[in-house]
């Protein structure tokens, strides 16, 4: 095998807005990767290769746009490459520009990920501009209504995960939605959307990017070695499913399952509940929180809820979900399921600030995408080898 | 026969489907007979394949979200593991090759397909380039192409009969390749008296609109030796952009595509066959120059995209061509060359061994 | 049955782009009838942007230069047969224009009568538009000579920061085989499915193949199925609006489980059924639509209808979503 170490020694995002009208596309992107290189101590010319993601060209009316973009990119002599996988795209885009160091193929490379929201209309470009679309609500809610009815949660769990998302993204100063007075009361309060899902309870419409610097083992410690402490890729796994067919159960996708599975055992995880310290998990309505931690095997079957009502996943539980705000305070789609890896690296970096799990150390972050059917994931770690093997 | 580290990758499958103006078949009907003809030639089932990934593209398509429909024909339960690029298939194929150099997996299939005929081209491609100078002037590829073209003659790079020349070859050679959509014979006279279609590009310098799709299984040496007698060993594998805005280019040079090929190690021994995606008359002088390819190399065996251009699948079949030159037409090293965006924006090149 | 046809569909995009400090300054330069280039290093860039191509470094506004207006042609081809999205809808050329000035070349369009007018080297100068909003078709195209032509009217009185783009493009998609036997179906009132011969799944008869066992599914497969079935699970939707947007008031979607199969046709609007009263269970039946019969077309399926039959109790109804 010729897979060897991989680091993350920059991670840079915009200020997450419904309407980042300030900046071009250029300018939106090369924000986030400015601020990446930044962190890295790096300059564009460090970067041997490029790798975007972003959803559906049509949010943008920008086909391809890696081509627009190779040179705001500085990718202009060097491999520019896209990917596409649905909302997982972002931690695709992480996974693949991991591989290219893994394999040796190059030392550093910069992952970006975008979508510029406000340049067009989502649920419009959902139903390709043809007509009605139900919209991305309208698709998951008889999932989550399967979900609450066969795991017996009281309803209150979905507006408690609505809750505690606003809150940590009070302490997330990237973080687009601000909600001071959030409650209980607010969320219930407020419009019932997709039956069974609110609107304080689904995610926002953002303009945003976000990017990572990736290097190689001797890049990550001489990282280290300057003070700059790394983030470790220590497994990722990419799964898809079909989107329908009878005997599926989008509510548990073993597309979900399956690929947990990998990343846990790729890394020796027996508990996640235990060994991992915290997850960024892509939660876009609120019921998604418990449903992941089921999938995922983070809780038992039919318990995830209890985590949520037990407070274990707010930001000092014992594992906190989501500690940037996750999808349901900034959701630029297509850099949504990047933002998720890059928080948990911000967090075993201990570099989330207000945000931050005291003492993370090994965190996972997953991203999922279309009608729950594409998952990406990975777990990064502080070290090498964080459970002393 | 010669020993392979277990990292070398190698292509033991691969299947074209038919090339033609307008299909009736759903993107993801044509992918199912491409998986299936592809697994079919490497010998293996959906169940072997360990890793798959498609090229396709949302405004070929038509629909956001397109890729997602054409994963019902993977036969992917249980789940698999899974990638999609909006690019071309052999870009698909280039992610899928780093996954498996990973060492983890054994087998990948790599597909790339699109419908082009559902749109007119002219009113697509403009999407491509930059929002804001250029697609509000609906600036087309075949008008990308010409101003290119015309860059090329006036550095006297090519003339116009060469171009003819060229395409009355690439259709000829087409004739032997039953995957082609335009073949025959033409007398560069008689093309060279026909009117332009963008000055200096007339009809025969330009592609056909293609739908069409191609699957390529690839695999690490000791699979590929498992399941295959002769499996088409990946010698280099690599890609490279340029500046977007043609405007800031030097039009008469193609630097990526050097760069790439020395990074693919090109030159490292003779090439017999190469497989360009020149989808213009023009591009194939720039394009065999910039790969540094000698007099004596043989170009688009296939006819190439000018006898068939199913875009998003067009560089993906130049690979499973150059690999069927060294199965079925005894070359022991081959090329294949894939691009995307305007004026030769973005090229990938692989290079490709027999035993 | 064995002629294909196809589906016409146009999607009209309407987007709103930010433009940023450089291309706002641009574009604002162009309502005022002037060209605006950015210095990198020794070299003036036209158009401007925020970054060098060649090595990304940060461009700043504020070495933004004038450039132009009138400058030499590069390179051109000639447009025959316009299209919809080109600038001008007689025969024109798109060229690279260097701009006076600029180490780099514009594309935009050159109206002459003829390609003969054309040439390598030749000068142009812009035509501006009467009317101009920040927009690089504020420059109707380029002429020969030296001189400007057209414009007239003051420049922007605010700095242009946005500007919109506009995009049609008709999609003609094929109507499969499949998809057509299943429509035949439909319009005589019956439902189609497809049973995989491998797993023995049946799909509703547009699919065609099996996305388990990747297998093709034809007319051997056919299977006929219910009209009838029983409501597994739903939303009720609060529309929000855009462009397309054609709902009003909440309305329900519902997931139907056929009669006899494992069938489930997802997210189906309702019939004379209430929002308030739409529930797991509920006995619904297919209502077919025959309005468009007389004009040629096919009965459609408009939705689904209570039967007053029993609610279905099964409590793992609601689990039935695929």
């Amino acid at each position: 095998m010729s897979h060897q170490p991989c680091a993350i020694v920059g991670i840079g995002q915009t200020h997450h807005k419904s309407r980042r009208w300030d900046v071009s596309l250029g300018g939106l992107v090369r924000e986030a990767a400015r601020r990446a290189l930044d962190d890295a101590e790096m300059d564009w010319d460090d970067i041997d290769a490029v790798v975007i993601g972003k959803a559906p060209d049509l949010f943008e009316g920008v086909m391809k746009p890696e081509l627009y973009l190779t040179d705001a990119l500085g990718a202009t002599g060097k491999p520019m490459f896209r990917v596409h996988t649905a909302g997982s795209v972002g931690g695709t885009t992480g996974i693949v520009a991991s591989h290219l160091v893994e394999t040796g193929r190059h030392t550093r490379v910069l992952a970006v990920a975008y979508q510029k929201q406000s340049e067009g209309n989502a649920q419009f470009a959902l139903g390709s501009g043809k007509g009605a679309s139900l919209g991305a609500g309208g698709a998951f809610a008889p999932f989550m209504r399967s979900y609450i009815q066969r795991s017996g949660a009281p309803l209150d769990v979905g507006p408690m995960v609505a809750v505690k998302d606003r809150l940590n993204a009070l302490k997330n100063p990237y973080a687009h939605l601000k909600l001071e007075n959030i409650s209980l009361e607010t969320v219930k309060a407020s419009p019932m959307m997709w039956d069974p899902v609110r609107y304080l309870e689904s995610c926002p419409s953002s303009d945003g990017a976000c990017a990572v610097v990736f290097t190689d083992e001797a890049g990550g410690k001489a990282a280290a070695a300057a003070g700059r402490q790394p983030a470790w890729v220590l497994a990722s796994a990419v799964r898809s499913e079909p989107a329908s067919f009878p005997g599926r159960d989008p509510v548990r996708p073993q597309g979900a399952i399956d690929c947990a599975a990998e990343i846990y055992a790729t890394v020796g995880v027996s508990n996640p509940r235990e060994q991992i310290d915290c997850a960024e998990l892509y939660v876009p309505f609120s019921w998604y929180e418990p449903m992941w931690l089921e999938a995922h095997g983070i809780a038992d079957e039919g318990a995830g809820w209890r985590m949520v009502e037990s407070g274990a996943t707010a930001l000092d539980g014992d594992f906190p979900v989501n500690m940037s705000g996750g999808v349901l305070s900034s959701n630029p789609i297509g850099a949504s399921g990047l933002l998720r890896f890059a928080e948990a690296a911000l967090q075993v970096r201990g570099m989330a600030g207000e945000h931050q799990v005291d003492g993370a150390k090994v965190a996972m972050a997953q991203a999922y995408g279309a009608s729950a059917q594409y998952f990406a994931m990975w777990i990064v770690a502080n070290s090498l080898d964080p459970f002393g093997s | 026969m010669a020993t392979h580290p277990p990292d070398d990758i190698a292509i033991i499958g691969w299947h074209v489907s038919p090339m033609i103006r307008r299909t009736e078949l759903t993107e993801a009907q044509m992918l199912l007979e491409v998986v299936n003809g592809a697994t079919a030639h490497a010998g293996i089932t959906n169940a072997d394949v360990d890793f798959t990934c498609a090229g396709s593209c949302d405004y070929v398509a038509g629909q956001a979200f397109s890729f997602v429909q054409n994963i019902d024909a993977f036969g992917a339960w249980p789940p698999k593991r899974d990638s999609h690029v909006e690019m071309d298939g052999a870009w698909a194929l280039y992610e899928a090759w780093v996954r498996l150099l990973v060492g983890d997996l054994d087998v990948a299939l790599v597909t790339g397909s699109g419908r082009s005929s559902t749109a007119d081209p002219d009113i697509v491609y403009p999407m491509e380039m930059d929002p804001y100078y250029l697609a509000p002037l609906g600036v087309d590829a075949m008008s990308f192409a010409a101003l290119q073209a015309r860059v090329l003659l006036d550095g006297g790079v090519v003339t116009e009969r060469q171009m003819a020349e060229i395409a009355a070859r690439c259709r000829r050679d087409a004739r032997a390749n039953p995957h082609a959509q335009v073949a025959g014979d033409f007398d560069v006279d008689a093309l060279l008296a026909e009117d332009y279609v963008r000055e200096p590009l007339r009809r025969h310098d330009l592609p056909p609109i293609t739908d069409g799709a191609c699957a390529v299984v690839i695999a690490r040496a000791d699979k590929a030796r498992e399941l295959c007698e002769n499996p088409v060993w990946i010698r280099g594998l690599s890609h490279c952009a340029e500046i977007h805005y043609a405007g800031l280019r030097d039009l008469r040079q193609a630097e990526s595509i050097t760069r790439a090929a020395k990074a693919a190690g090109v030159g490292d021994a003779p090439v017999e066959v190469a497989e360009l995606q020149t989808a213009f008359t023009h591009e194939e002088p720039l394009v065999a120059a910039a790969l540094g390819l000698g007099a004596d190399v043989v170009v688009n065996p296939s006819g190439g995209p000018l006898a068939a251009n199913p875009i998003m699948a067009t560089g993906l079949v130049r690979i499973a061509e150059a690999a069927r030159q060294i199965r079925d037409e005894g070359r022991h090293r081959t090329l294949a060359h894939s691009t995307s965006g305007p004026c030769l924006q973005q090229n990938l090149v692989c290079v490709l061994e027999g035993e | 049955m064995t002629t294909t046809r196809s589906v016409e569909a146009t999607i009209r995009f309407p987007y709103k782009r930010s433009l940023g400090p450089v291309m706002g300054a641009f574009m604002t330069a162009l309502t005022e009838q002037r060209f605006l280039g950015i210095r990198s290093g020794e070299r003036v860039l036209c158009p401007p942007r925020e970054w060098d191509p060649d090595t990304a470094a940060d461009l700043s506004a504020d070495d933004l230069v004038e450039v132009g207006p009138a400058g030499t042609v590069e390179s051109w081809t000639w447009v025959s047969s316009p299209s919809a999205a080109h600038p001008l809808d007689h025969p024109f050329a798109f060229a690279l224009i260097r701009l006076d000035g600029a180490d780099t070349a514009l594309l935009h369009a050159v109206d002459v009568a003829s390609p003969d007018a054309l040439s390598t080297g030749m000068r142009v100068a812009p035509r501006w538009k009467a009317e101009r909003v920040g927009h690089i078709t504020d420059v109707e195209a380029f002429v020969p000579g030296e001189v400007p032509q057209g414009g007239g009217g003051a420049g922007a009185e605010e700095p242009v920061t946005m500007m919109d783009y506009d995009a049609a493009i008709t999609y003609t998609t094929p109507v499969t085989r499949n998809e057509m036997r299943a429509e035949a179906a439909n319009a005589e009132g019956r439902f189609l499915g497809l049973e995989c011969p491998a797993c023995a799944r049946v799909y509703l008869g547009g699919r065609g193949f099996c996305p388990i066992d990747a297998l093709e599914l034809g007319p051997e497969h056919e299977v006929e199925l219910s009209q009838r079935g029983t409501i597994t699970n739903y939303t009720i939707i609060e529309p929000v609006q855009y462009p397309g947007q054609t709902e009003t008031e909440p309305f329900a979607r519902v997931h139907v489980l056929l009669d006899g199969s494992d069938v489930i046709l997802g997210y189906q609007p309702v019939v004379e059924f209430p929002v308030g009263d739409v529930r797991i269970g509920a006995r619904v039946a297919a209502v077919w639509n025959d309005t468009k019969v007389a004009s040629g077309g096919g009965i459609e399926l408009d939705g689904w209808i209570p039967t007053g039959e029993p609610d279905d109790t099964d409590p793992n109804l609601v689990n039935r979503i695929c």
